[in-house]
C-alpha cells in the first residue's frame, strides 16, 4: 500500500447558476497574457451543449485518454512506436477554430471618435492579429441553449439516447439544462503526462497537483492530443502548453484556489483525499460499468489506524491527515458516495467530483405549469420519467451505469423530503419513508448531507492542508518569478535556496 | 582566397559556432530550445509541409551520415548495380519531397495572417537556405550522376580532413559550381543551428522510449528518495542503457579502428600502381637524400681539405651555405680585406640554422628566436635568446697551384702568407680543414 495524499474538489451542480465569476477570477490571475487569451483553465458549459472546445467529448476525433489494452491500459493518442512521427504534425490536436479566435472591442474609438449624428462603436478586432472579426464562436457560445438545434443536439452524451428520449430533452417547452463548470481535473492516472515526450508534465507527489515544466517542455503538444478533457492548452506565443495549476502558490499558503475562492453559488468544496497508488492502474483496467464503484474503493479512510502509520511513513504530515479527516470532498465522495468524477470511461482517474443536478431532472411542466413534486407516491416512476433522462446524465458521471445515478438521485430526494417534513412539521408519508430507508442514510446523515449542502461556511467548504513551508515551491523560487508565469514548477528534486 | 575561406575557414567558423553555441543555448537558455510549432493557428497545410518535409529531410541525413560513418559498408552496398540505382532514386524522391513540403511551408508561412506573428525573419532565412540546399542536392544528383559513388573519395575526404585538422582543398577545389555551393551552404547551415529554429533537432525526445508513464515529483526530499521502486528501477535502467550506449559507442569505434588495421596487418596491403609508384618515388627520394648525406660524411673523413667555393663566389652580404667537418650547416662571407669568413650557421641557442643575410649592421640573424650575431666576431647582440658566440671555421686559401696564401683558424684569427697576392685573388679557393693536425705549411 503506498498512501498518498491528494487535493481534490467536489462541485455541487444543483447549486451553479452558470454565472462564470470563476472562470473571470481565473482568467484574471492567469491567462490574461499574449499566447493564452483564448484559454480558458476554468469554463462553465451549458450541458446538453457541445462544450468548449466544441465537442471536447468526442473521442473518435481528439484521441484522449486511456483505453483497455487487455489487462492493462492503452493511450488512445498514441504508443511508443508512432509518437516520433507524431511531433511532425499531430493529426489529433485541436486548433484554434476547435476553440475559438479570442477577441477585444475598439473601446478607444468610443472616445476618440469624433462629434457626428451616430453614437460611435466599438468594434471587434482579433485578439490575435488585431485584425477586425466576425464573431462567430466564443467560449462559452451556446450559454443556456441546451435546446438549440445548432448546439445542443451537437452533444456527444446524447448519442446514448434514443431518438424519442432526445426530442424528449430537446423539446422547446420542456428545455432543461444544467451548468458544468470545468477546470483541469488533476487525475491521479493522468494521460497527458504518459503521453508527454520531453517528461515535461508531472504530478506532485505531496498533493497530486499536475504541473507543465515550463522550461523543459518543447511544445510536441501531445498532452494537447491526450487529455480528454482538454484541459491543457498551447501557447501559441512562448511554444509552450499550459494548464490550470490548482493555485498551488495560494495553496501553499492557505488560500483556496481562486475559481474556488470567488464561486457565488458556493458550489465547490475541497479538501485532502487519501488514495493508494499501487492500486491506480489496476482500478482504471476494469470494465466501464465498474469503473466509479472500483475508484471509490482505492480511497483510504483517513481515521483508520493502519492508513495513518502507512501514511505517516509515506512522509504525508500531520497536518494533511488532519485536513484529510475533515475533508468535504472524502464526506461527499466516499461516505456518502453522492459524487462522481466527469467521465471516468476515460480511465484517467480524475480527482474532481461532481454531485449530479437534481433540479432539472425533477422539475416537471404539467398543463404549462412548472411543478417541483416531492410526493414518494410517485417515486420511483418521476426518475424514470425525468426531464433530463438519468441515462444522460450516466453518460457524463458513471460511464454510462444508470444505477449509480439512481442511487444518488435518491439520496438527495430523501434529503429533501426529510427536510421538507421538518420544516412543514408534516409526518413523511408511507412510500417516502421507504425510498428514505432503501437509501441506507441514518438520520444523522441525512441532518449533515443537509448541513454541508446548504448551511456550510467557508472553511468547512474549503478544508485547505497547512503546507509545510519546506515543501512549498514558493519557498524555492522568487514569488516574483512566479508573477505573470503558467504551469511552473520542476520535474528534478529542486536544489533548496538558503 | 575565396575558396580557402568556403572550405577551410568556413568549415571551422561553423563548427566551432554550432559546437559553443548549441552548448550555451542548451544549457543557459533551455526554455528557448524547440521549434515555435504553429499547428495550433494553422493545421492542414501543416501536415502537407511538416510531414513531407521531415520524413525527406531524415532519409536524406541517413543517405549522407551512412557513407561518413561506414565508408566500406557503403562502398560494398554501391558495388552493386541494382542497390545503387535503388539508394539512389530513394535519395531522389525524398529531395523531391522535401521540395514540395518546403514550398508549402513557405507559402503557408506569407499567406496565412495568424502566422505572421510567430514568424521571425531568420525563419524565413532559414526557409530559403534550406529549399537552396535541397536544390542544389537534386541538381547535383542529377547532373552529375552516382555521387553515392563518387562522393565518399572526395568530398567526404576533404570532411575526413576538416575534422583531422588537416584540411585538404584539393579535392573540391576543382570541383563544379553546384557541388562547391552545396557544401558552402551545408557549413551555412550547420553554423545557424544554435542561433535559428534549427536547435529543435537536438530535443529528439528519445527518453520516451525509456520511461515509465507516470512521473511524480515530490518537493519532500525523504520520499523522493523513495519514490515507487519501479520508478528508480526505471531511471537506473535509463541510466544503465545510456551508460552502456556511451561504453559500447567508445569501445566500437576502438575496436573498429584496431580491426581495421590489423585487418590491414594480415591481409597484407593491397595497393592499386599508381598508389604504389607515389610510396616507392617518396621512399627513392628519401634513400637519395640519405646517400648524399652519407657521401658527405664519406668525403669528410677521408680528406683532410674540402673545396667550398672560389673566393670569388664569396659576397660580404649575403652568405653561401656548406656543411662543414661535424656535418653542421655553415655559411661563407667575404671580409672587408676580400679574406674569407667563414662562420658555424647553427644557431648556439637550440641549434637551427641562421639566415644568411647580413642586415646593415653587420649582422645575421636567426629565425628561430631572433638572435642577432655579428659576423666579425660571430657575438650575439645583447638581448638575445643565446650569449655563446657562433664558431669560426678553420680555412685554407689557396692559389691554383695548391700553394696556402691564406689561412684562418676557429678563434677568428686570419694570416696571410707572403704567396698571398690580391690581384691574384679571383683565382683563389676557399677549403676547410680538419682543425686538428693540419697546420699552414
Amino acid at each position: 500500500m503506498d498512501v498518498r495524499s491528494h487535493v481534490s474538489m467536489v462541485f455541487h451542480l444543483d447549486k451553479c447558476i452558470g454565472c462564470h465569476t470563476c472562470s473571470v477570477a481565473c482568467k484574471n490571475i492567469w491567462t490574461d497574457r499574449q499566447g493564452a487569451e483564448y484559454m480558458w483553465w476554468n469554463n462553465v458549459e451549458t450541458k446538453p451543449g457541445t462544450g468548449y472546445p466544441g465537442k471536447w467529448e468526442d473521442q473518435k476525433k481528439f484521441k484522449g485518454g486511456w483505453k483497455k489494452d487487455g489487462d492493462g491500459l492503452k493511450l488512445n493518442s498514441q504508443n511508443k512506436s508512432d509518437y516520433f512521427f507524431k511531433l511532425f504534425y499531430n493529426p489529433n490536436q485541436p486548433t484554434l477554430e476547435d476553440y475559438y479566435e479570442p477577441w477585444t472591442y475598439q473601446y478607444k474609438d468610443l472616445f476618440d471618435a469624433p462629434a457626428g449624428d451616430d453614437q460611435p462603436t466599438a468594434i471587434p478586432v482579433s485578439q490575435i492579429t488585431g485584425e477586425y472579426i466576425d464573431i462567430k464562436k466564443g467560449p462559452n457560445w451556446d450559454d443556456d441553449l441546451s435546446g438549440s438545434p445548432e448546439y445542443a443536439a451537437n452533444d456527444v452524451n446524447l448519442d446514448s439516447l434514443t431518438p424519442q428520449e432526445r426530442s424528449q430533452l430537446l423539446e422547446i417547452e420542456r428545455l432543461a439544462m444544467f451548468y458544468l463548470p470545468r477546470i483541469c481535473n488533476h487525475c491521479a492516472n493522468p494521460s497527458c503526462v504518459a503521453a508527454c515526450p520531453s517528461g515535461a508534465i508531472y504530478k506532485r507527489g505531496e498533493d497530486g497537483i499536475v504541473l507543465v515544466n515550463q522550461q523543459t517542455c518543447r511544445g510536441w503538444r501531445a498532452c494537447v492530443t491526450a487529455c480528454p478533457y482538454k484541459k491543457v492548452y498551447y501557447n501559441w506565443k512562448t511554444g509552450k502548453s499550459e494548464k490550470c495549476i490548482l493555485c498551488y502558490p495560494r495553496l501553499e499558503t492557505g488560500q483556496a484556489p481562486a475559481c474556488f475562492h470567488s464561486c457565488v453559488g458556493r458550489i465547490r468544496y475541497f479538501g485532502v483525499l487519501l488514495y493508494d497508488a499501487d492500486r491506480v492502474k489496476e482500478a482504471m483496467s476494469v470494465s466501464e460499468h465498474h469503473l466509479v464503484e472500483s475508484q471509490r474503493r482505492i480511497f483510504l479512510d483517513p481515521f483508520d489506524p493502519e492508513v495513518i502509520a502507512k501514511a505517516k511513513a509515506n512522509g504525508i504530515t500531520q497536518e494533511i491527515i488532519d485536513a484529510a479527516q475533515k475533508s468535504p470532498v472524502y464526506k461527499y465522495v466516499v461516505k456518502w458516495k453522492m459524487a462522481l468524477p466527469l467521465h471516468v470511461e476515460y480511465r484517467t482517474m480524475p480527482m474532481l467530483f461532481y454531485v449530479p443536478p437534481l433540479l432539472p431532472v425533477l422539475g416537471k411542466s404539467t398543463n404549462d405549469v412548472y411543478a417541483n413534486s416531492l410526493d414518494g407516491t410517485e417515486f420511483p416512476a418521476m426518475l424514470d420519467n425525468a426531464r433530463i433522462p438519468l441515462k444522460y446524465l450516466a453518460s457524463l458521471f458513471s460511464a454510462g451505469n444508470e444505477e449509480t445515478i439512481r442511487e444518488i438521485m435518491k439520496k438527495m430526494l430523501a434529503v429533501r423530503a426529510v427536510k421538507r417534513s421538518e420544516q412543514l412539521h408534516e409526518e413523511l408519508n408511507e412510500p417516502t419513508k421507504r425510498m428514505v430507508k432503501e437509501t441506507g442514510l441514518t438520520p444523522e446523515e441525512i441532518q449533515e448531507i443537509y448541513h454541508l449542502t446548504a448551511l456550510s461556511t467557508f472553511n468547512e467548504r474549503f478544508v485547505i492542508p497547512e503546507t509545510r513551508r519546506e515543501q512549498a515551491i514558493e519557498e524555492m523560487v522568487d514569488p516574483e518569478f512566479c508573477k505573470g508565469n503558467c504551469g511552473l514548477g520542476f520535474n528534478e528534486m529542486p536544489p533548496k535556496i538558503s | 582566397m575565396i575558396i580557402q575561406f568556403l572550405f577551410i575557414g568556413l568549415p571551422y567558423a561553423a563548427i566551432a559556432a554550432v559546437v559553443i553555441g548549441t552548448y550555451y543555448r542548451l544549457t543557459r537558455k533551455e526554455y528557448t530550445v524547440s521549434s515555435l510549432s504553429s499547428q495550433f493557428l494553422e493545421s492542414t497545410f501543416l501536415k502537407w509541409g511538416s510531414v513531407p518535409w521531415h520524413l525527406g529531410i531524415l532519409v536524406i541525413f541517413i543517405g549522407h551520415l551512412v557513407p561518413f560513418l561506414l565508408p566500406d559498408l557503403w562502398a560494398d552496398l554501391v558495388k552493386h548495380r541494382p542497390i545503387l540505382i535503388a539508394l539512389e532514386a530513394v535519395g531522389f524522391v525524398a529531395g523531391v519531397m522535401c521540395v514540395l513540403g518546403l514550398v508549402v511551408l513557405i507559402i503557408r508561412r506569407i499567406f496565412t495572417s495568424t502566422l505572421q506573428l510567430v514568424t521571425k525573419p531568420l525563419d524565413f532565412v532559414v526557409y530559403v537556405l534550406l529549399l537552396s540546399q535541397i536544390l542544389l542536392g537534386l541538381v547535383t544528383a542529377y547532373s552529375y550522376r552516382y555521387g553515392s559513388v563518387w562522393a565518399p573519395g572526395t568530398v567526404y575526404a576533404y570532411l575526413y580532413g576538416i575534422l583531422r585538422l588537416s584540411p585538404d582543398m584539393t579535392y573540391v577545389q576543382d570541383m563544379p559550381f553546384v557541388i562547391q555551393a552545396h557544401i558552402a551552404l551545408a557549413w551555412v547551415i550547420l553554423m545557424l543551428i544554435p542561433f535559428t529554429r534549427l536547435i529543435h533537432m537536438f530535443s529528439i525526445p528519445l527518453e520516451y522510449l525509456f520511461r515509465l508513464p507516470q512521473k511524480v515529483v515530490w518537493t519532500n526530499e525523504v520520499r523522493w528518495n523513495r519514490r515507487s521502486e519501479r520508478a528508480q528501477y526505471m531511471e537506473s535502467r535509463r541510466y544503465f542503457f545510456r551508460g552502456v550506449a556511451g561504453v559500447t559507442g567508445a569501445a566500437g569505434l576502438l575496436s573498429f579502428g584496431v580491426l581495421e588495421k590489423s585487418g590491414h596487418y594480415f591481409q597484407g596491403q593491397t595497393l592499386d600502381d599508381a598508389k604504389e609508384a607515389t610510396l616507392l618515388e617518396k621512399r627513392l627520394k628519401r634513400m637519395k637524400l640519405t646517400a648524399e648525406e652519407k657521401s658527405y660524411e664519406l668525403e669528410r673523413l677521408k680528406n683532410d681539405a674540402i673545396f667550398i667555393a672560389d673566393l670569388k663566389e664569396l659576397q660580404p652580404a649575403t652568405g653561401k651555405y656548406f656543411i662543414d667537418y661535424e656535418m653542421r650547416p655553415a655559411l661563407a662571407f667575404r671580409d672587408a680585406k676580400g679574406l674569407p669568413n667563414l662562420l658555424s650557421a647553427k644557431c648556439t641557442h637550440l641549434g637551427c640554422t641562421v639566415g644568411k643575410d647580413v642586415d646593415g649592421q653587420g649582422r645575421i640573424v636567426c629565425p628561430c628566436h631572433v638572435s642577432y650575431f655579428d659576423i666579425g666576431t660571430g657575438v650575439p647582440q645583447a638581448g638575445s635568446p643565446t650569449e655563446i658566440p657562433l664558431e669560426h671555421i678553420a680555412w685554407h686559401l689557396r692559389a691554383t697551384d695548391g700553394t696556402i696564401v691564406a689561412h684562418g683558424t676557429p678563434d677568428g684569427t686570419v694570416a696571410t702568407t707572403a704567396a698571398y697576392d690580391a690581384a691574384k685573388s679571383e683565382t683563389y679557393k676557399v677549403f676547410i680543414i680538419k682543425s686538428k693536425g693540419v697546420t699552414v705549411a
